[in-house]
């Protein structure tokens, strides 16, 4: 065991040195140290009991593969092996990012249901291209994620436990975010990994755990046999429609029993069917990332602006405002593929999955019963009117949402208003 | 965004951190000294640890043992509304009947009522001496105690008059039982047990094959290194020979 002091140099194998300033704060493994690098402030992760040789190398192996994407923090610099120990260098987190667990305790919350989607969004993409780079994420848990509860951005933290799918880093995530057959003392991969973003998105949208319901209160004293059991072989959803033997208990799980019928229905069926017990023991039949990308955009198409009070709302079948319920006209659509984005006056488009809103609507200055379709992008739109004209919509132009007109966003992303029939 | 703004802690389990302190008289002075003072200042420190969590809440519970048996409080407290009021030290060791004072507390109609549930227990012996009483029913009690077979037991063992032996009954086995040969290291071992066992029993437990327990152990062990004057239990167990050799 190693610990570092104030002005100590740590040496990185790229060449050059870190510098020690103060301790940021330290946990089972190590401590992380705010340090400057060449006069910019980075956080060095030193691990209090040096890791094996096979741990060092899979470090050196992933700095050099470089992060999968934006929503890791990830290793950048490895120190060298000196002072008893390791680490390794990444870059600090911004202040405006909170611990998962903070939102479960309900320190933090979304500040909207768009930054709650845009958080989910994100770490959907994050599993996907961590998949594609074969790797696997092994210490999940809800001390690795950090979100900002303004917009919803997402940083995944403790990347040093990733390994390439197939391996064991030791290091193990808690039982309560693990797939039954890890729990079991199975080796963590994409498909284990899939379970875990489930278990993680339930607890981002409801607010409790999935598995945790009567059954589980009703245990006095949770040793890890029975976590073993009730996170592992007797995993039981709580609103399993089979199985209503673990339904969430008034008065304990008020946040799931509050959001579950307010939340829109899709989002139910899918965690109805990636928690059923036919997916809990078949790992490959759980869905894939891409999926779960499209139901999140799916389901931010019928978030939109209520006209009346102003706040955010899902609409389904019903076009009552879930805040002041009154009517809200969602007959004005875009389509694009098979996407039905509903359009009311305030309400942001996302086109594509990067959580930056690419238009607004907005109301006519001249007739306010007529709405404008506005260019939040950074690229010209190439809009077809039903009688053939070619109109170009610069960013920041708008142009009327009138059915029958179509939009060529990207060469990936075409569009065409639509009038859906009130009935 | 009502919804968001209703929105309540996920219930969170309780895990219950006992002290069980030796204050007999041979504790006197500097030793106990140390207890009062590591205990007291690691008790903003377990506040922290359980403030941040998710998994549950970590409440303190401490029972002194001398000629008699005492509960510092008469139900677990937070961390944050436990004021440590210094024990005294005077008076015999009387091991067995707080082992059986701690067996009737270890049960829900004891200590162990939390609406939303519990994890097992930690629970961290000091002791300097051997037990005076008739140790061994009040150990057994508690022995065939639910709560107790799944809690974390770190014993310490505060100078080499401590009976490592009846420690070692205690805690399981002579792993989890750490001595301490100065008063410096007696005030970081508290530390270090108290925090350590808190973290590791507070959490959701990992999906790997290593128990709470041998976790508590293997991170105590590792500390006690940079200890001067704390030791784990090392190959070589005297009190084996002790007794082979009586
Ligand atoms: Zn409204």
């Amino acid at each position: 065991m190693a610990e570092l002091k104030k002005g100590d140099k740590v040496s990185l194998t790229s060449g050059g040195y870190v510098t020690i300033e103060k301790e940021l704060g330290r946990g089972g493994q190590g401590i992380v140290y705010l340090v400057d690098l060449n006069g910019e402030k980075k956080a060095l992760k030193w691990y209090l009991n040096a890791p094996d040789d096979k741990f060092y190398k899979n470090l050196e192996h992933n700095i050099m593969s470089g992060a999968p994407s934006a929503a890791f923090l990830w290793p950048e610099y490895l120190t060298r092996k000196e002072k008893g120990s390791y680490g390794y260098v990444m870059k600090l987190r911004p202040q405006n990012y909170f611990e998962f667990g903070n939102f479960l305790l309900a320190k933090k919350s979304f500040r909207s249901y768009s930054a709650m989607l845009a958080a989910a969004m994100k770490i959907c993409n994050g599993f996907m291209m961590l998949h594609r780079c074969g790797y696997s994420y092994q210490d999940l848990n809800d001390g690795n994620f950090f979100i900002d509860p303004t917009t919803g951005d997402v940083l995944i933290c403790d990347n040093d436990n990733v390994m390439p799918q197939g391996e064991k880093s030791g290091i193990m995530g808690k039982a309560r975010y693990m797939a039954p057959e890890i729990v079991a003392g199975g080796v963590p991969d994409k498909y284990s990994d899939r379970f875990s973003l489930s278990v993680i998105l339930f607890m981002l949208f409801y607010a409790n755990h999935p598995f945790e319901g009567a059954k589980v209160v009703a245990c006095p004293c949770m040793t890890e046999t029975f976590e073993k059991k009730f996170y592992g072989t007797e995993a039981i959803f709580i609103y399993d429609p089979a199985d209503k033997s673990n339904l969430p208990v008034r008065g304990i799980h008020q946040n799931v029993i509050r959001r579950w019928p307010a939340f829109p229905a899709k989002l139910r069926e899918t965690f109805i069917q990636e928690f059923s017990q036919d997916k809990l023991k078949n790992p490959n039949t759980r869905m894939i990332e891409s999926l779960w990308e499209k139901l999140i955009a799916g389901i931010r198409d019928t978030l939109v602006r209520c006209p009346h009070c102003g706040e955010e709302t899902f609409i389904e079948e019903s076009s009552k405002c879930m805040d002041c319920g009154k009517d809200i006209d969602s007959t004005h659509r875009l389509k694009i593929g098979t996407r039905s984005v509903i359009l009311t006056k305030g309400t942001k488009v996302y086109i594509d999955n990067d959580n930056i809103p690419d238009a607004e609507v907005v109301a006519h200055p001249n007739d306010p019963s007529k709405l404008l379709l506005k260019n939040l992008s950074n690229s010209n739109w190439t809009a077809e009117t039903p009688s053939g004209k070619i109109k170009v919509v610069e960013p920041n132009n708008m142009m009327p949402v009138n059915p029958g007109i179509k939009i060529t966003f990207s060469n990936t992303h075409k569009g065409e208003f639509i009038q859906e029939t009130n009935n | 965004m009502s919804l968001l703004d209703e929105q309540v802690s996920v219930p969170r389990r309780t895990m219950t951190l006992f002290f069980l302190i030796d204050t007999s008289g041979s504790m006197e002075g500097n030793k106990i000294g140390a207890v009062n003072d590591a205990v007291a200042n690691v008790l903003p420190m377990l506040d922290e640890i359980s403030a941040e969590n998710p998994d549950a809440e970590i409440k303190v519970a401490a029972l002194e043992f001398s000629s008699g048996v005492n509960w510092l409080y008469s139900e677990p407290k937070l961390a944050s509304d436990f004021v440590w009021q210094d024990v005294k030290a005077g008076g015999l060791t009387s091991l067995g009947a707080a082992c059986a004072e701690l067996s009737t507390k270890l049960s829900r109609s004891g200590y162990m009522q939390s609406a939303s549930g519990s994890f097992a227990p930690a629970i961290i012996l000091l002791s300097d001496g051997g037990p005076t009483d008739d140790y061994e029913s009040g150990l057994n009690k508690l022995k065939g105690n639910n709560w107790f077979k799944a809690a974390i037991k770190i014993a310490i063992a505060i100078g080499d008059d401590a009976d490592k032996d009846v420690l070692k009954q205690f805690a399981g086995n002579s792993e989890a039982v750490f001595t301490v040969h100065n008063i410096d290291a007696l005030k970081q071992i508290i530390r270090v047990v108290a925090v350590t066992s808190s973290q590791i029993g507070s959490k959701s437990s990992t999906a790997g094959d290593t128990t709470k327990q041998d976790q508590v152990v293997e991170e105590v062990k590792d500390a006690v290194e940079n200890i001067q004057g704390a030791e784990a239990a090392t190959a070589v167990d005297s009190s084996s020979y002790d007794d082979d050799w009586d």
